[in-house]
């Protein structure tokens, strides 16, 4: 034994606490660098006025107070809250129904699941371009669809309407729906067969089957989805930022675009902090209620 | 137990030795410092935006630059996204020694005291007001200093496509001149397919539209003698008599075509620096635009027949000789925290010779920003109406933007405002009022915040 030779006080001298404990530095350190002592910087930051060149200035609870006078904020919030009730539960019934569709026993089935989750691998800029030309309110595929298929008339220019350029942007969450269906078609694929097999006996068909077996299995990782979908959600930045910048008249300008710009553009570190911080409660209260919503909707299976 | 034991051990032993060979590796084969840089010159470090075309024209002034002396050796990083970038090194104390800025940044980098201020430096170097064209200098100054040097800069003018002139039965030799004349040249100049009204009516060539490529929303009122900020007063002045007048006249257009008509013809215009730029497509017959179009003309509509000539103004403050335009550029500042200021300075003052910045003006087709163009310059430039711009330049009525660090927020109210006044979502007059106050809030805050750190200055003193 390579070991035999060391004397057991040697080994004594390090507490295997410390040991532990200098095995998970790396993360340790990652974790107190990067998020621990930002967090904590970023709360001290929110109680002061920080232009970032010039050294903050303590001013207390003064930027919390100006977001009650803010009218964009005001805005940023609703178009936020707008956008998450319309995307997390279309994009929730979305991915349910494809998952249940693929969860079918048919041909090529392994390609239908690949198609659906490749848009995920698709880097969002390319995906931006791509719906951006999909939505050109003149050229754009959709309305040559509407007009040369359904037969619209005036269809509506999507991007460049305010009021449809936020149902755009819902639509187009759902092209990064592949995700979440993969882990619905997991869990799917975990719900026991005889529990199928006893609700055919009993004369359900496939969709009664989805409903009232399939889905109360798997509501576990339903709520896990809509918590994830949510929080992603209130911090949708990336493609209303390339595909709109926020426009038409501040349409589809959402709260981390508006935390940036006071952030980056204005140089209100300190506004842009206290507006995180606000996101992070907004987004904790979301996620309790959700957490209390499910304990009477989510089934708990016995250990 | 004793098994684990031997297990713990040698896999402990073997991520110790993985970790050590990966620092070995890494401190042998890690990134090195680049070595292009001859031994013993003082190393300057220069970011700047441009990219591409643009990019290398600077890099060759930059190669001129470290063959002409062998004391300072330059080193040039092109980048995106500069402004935040420069912020954050600045902020973060570890700047480079020269950033190649724009000039709206130069007011909030110069209050926060992040900028060396050049006043000094400049006049030592040889580098002084009147060799500017008149709108240049203020460019570059923010409360009576001196805080960045042009590198280039660019006059906005009318462009009109001439073959579309004579088409519309338009002389194009006598462009517009006035905003009455404009309008009829564009009502002459816009074909409207499907009939006079009704159903499938649509626009298949405008004349001219606003928010082609709406770079500027907020500019239309210089055009009628108004200005969007006092500087002396610190006042917001979106609402004046002048700024409404042009704002209607920019619903006017609206009003004719139909929002929704206008919002859905410009949906399918073209990228601008494509071929299928509106210009250049002939989807659009007359643009404001800057010198460095005909790059993008050159390169996609070589044979295209063009001209140039200052946008038209409201008559009322018409003036052949004074014409009216915005004046942009791009300036060169030395950030606090540099450790080379006086080299760096060096290196600015090189590029601001004349041969080299006409050189550079001209590859990356922009005018001059010297208070007078040399004959080569305007004879072998790859525009060859640069001569309307550079007329712009040197004219006293010139306008920059407006030098206050709220601009990029005030920039954000008018674009927003725009948006509604050209969806006749309301009234100019409203629009304009409401932006104003907004604007005038955020002047308002930051008037506070600077009385806050200045106070505090005083009381520390």
């Amino acid at each position: 034994m390579a070991r035999a030779g060391r004397s057991p006080a040697r080994r004594r001298r390090v507490p295997p606490s410390l040991v532990g404990l200098a095995w998970v530095s790396p993360w340790l350190v990652g974790f107190l660098a990067f998020f621990a002592v930002p967090m904590a910087l970023s709360l001290y930051y929110s109680l002061t006025d920080y232009p970032l060149l010039e050294p903050p200035i303590y001013v207390g609870a003064q930027n919390y107070r100006d977001m009650l006078h803010d009218g964009v904020f005001r805005l940023v919030l609703v178009n936020t809250l707008i956008y998450a009730a319309f995307s997390v539960p279309l994009g929730t019934v979305v991915a349910l129904v494809i998952a249940g569709l693929l969860n079918q026993r048919v041909r090529g089935v392994s390609l239908f699941r690949a198609a659906v989750f490749v848009p995920t691998l698709v880097p969002i800029v390319a995906s931006a371009m791509v719906w951006m030309w999909l939505f050109n309110g003149e050229l754009g595929l959709i309305n040559q669809f509407l007009i040369h298929v359904v037969g619209t008339t005036h269809p509506p220019n999507w991007l460049g309407d305010k009021a449809w350029a936020l149902p755009a942007l819902v639509v187009m969450s759902l092209w990064v729906v592949g995700q979440p269906v993969v882990i619905y078609l997991a869990a799917l694929q975990d719900v026991p067969v005889q529990l199928y097999e006893a609700a055919a006996l009993d004369g359900m068909g496939p969709a009664r089957r989805f409903w009232h077996v399939a889905l109360p299995t798997i509501s576990p990782v339903v709520l896990f989805n809509v918590v994830i979908l949510t929080i992603t959600c209130w911090q949708v930045f990336a493609v209303p930022f390339i595909m709109t910048e926020g426009g038409p008249d501040r349409a589809t300008y959402f709260y981390t675009h508006y935390l940036y710009d006071n952030a980056f553009l204005y140089q209100k570190m300190g506004y842009a902090s206290a507006l995180a911080w606000v996101q992070l409660l907004i987004i904790l209260v979301l996620t309790g209620v959700m957490f209390l919503v499910s304990r009477k909707l989510v089934h708990q299976r016995s250990a | 137990m004793e098994a684990l034991r031997h297990t713990t051990a040698i896999t402990r032993r073997a991520a110790v030795g993985v970790l050590g060979a990966a620092g070995l590796g890494f401190a042998v084969l890690g990134p090195r410092p680049r070595k292009d840089a001859p031994g013993g010159r003082v190393v300057l470090d220069y970011w700047e935006k441009w990219t591409g075309q643009e990019g290398r024209a600077m890099q060759r002034l930059v190669d001129r630059y470290n063959a002409s002396q062998d004391r300072v050796f330059v080193r040039y990083f092109a980048m995106a996204g500069i402004g935040q970038k420069a912020l954050i090194a600045i902020a973060g104390g570890d700047p480079p020694d020269i950033i190649g800025l724009w000039n709206f940044n130069i007011p909030a980098y110069a209050e926060a005291g992040a900028l060396v201020a050049l006043d000094e430096l400049a006049a030592e170097f040889g580098i002084r007001r009147e060799d500017y064209a008149a709108a240049v200098w203020p460019l570059l100054t923010h409360r009576d200093r001196l805080w960045g040097v042009v590198s280039t800069c660019g006059t906005v003018a009318l462009y009109y496509n001439r073959a579309m002139f004579r088409e519309a039965g338009l002389d194009p030799d006598r462009p517009p001149r006035t905003i009455d004349e404009f309008d009829e040249y564009n009502r002459r100049l816009t074909v409207v397919e499907g009939g006079s009204g009704g159903e499938g009516r649509r626009l298949a060539r405008v004349g001219f539209i606003h928010t082609e490529p709406g770079w500027w929303s907020w500019l239309w009122g210089y055009f009628f003698g108004g200005t969007l900020y006092d500087g002396a007063r610190d006042r917001a002045t979106a609402a004046s008599a002048e700024n409404v007048a042009g704002y209607r006249w920019v619903q006017s257009y609206a009003e004719r075509y139909g929002a929704d008509a206008l919002i859905s013809f410009q949906s399918g215009l073209g990228v601008y620096g494509s071929a299928q730029n509106a210009f250049i497509l002939g989807k659009v017959a007359m643009v404001n635009q800057g010198p460095w179009l005909v790059n993008t003309i050159v390169q996609y509509k070589p044979g295209m027949e063009y001209a140039v000539a200052p946008f038209p103004v409201e008559a009322g403050v018409y003036d052949a000789q004074r014409p009216i335009g915005l004046l942009d550029s791009d300036v060169l500042v030395i950030p606090r925290g540099t450790r080379h200021p006086r080299e760096a300075m060096a290196f600015i003052a090189f590029t601001q010779r004349r041969e080299n910045i006409e050189q550079l003006s001209r590859e990356h087709c922009k005018n001059s920003p010297l208070a007078a163009s040399s004959p080569e310059f305007l004879s072998s430039h790859p525009n060859p109406f640069v001569h309307v711009h550079d007329a712009i330049a040197q004219s006293p009525r010139a306008f920059v933007f407006p030098r206050t660090r709220t601009w990029p927020e005030y920039e954000k109210e008018f674009n927003a405002g725009m948006q509604r006044m050209w969806r006749l979502q309301e009234p100019a007059a409203g629009a304009l009022e409401r932006i104003q106050d907004r604007a005038q809030a955020q002047l308002d805050d930051a008037a506070l915040r600077r009385t806050r750190r200045a106070e505090l200055r005083g009381e520390r003193a």
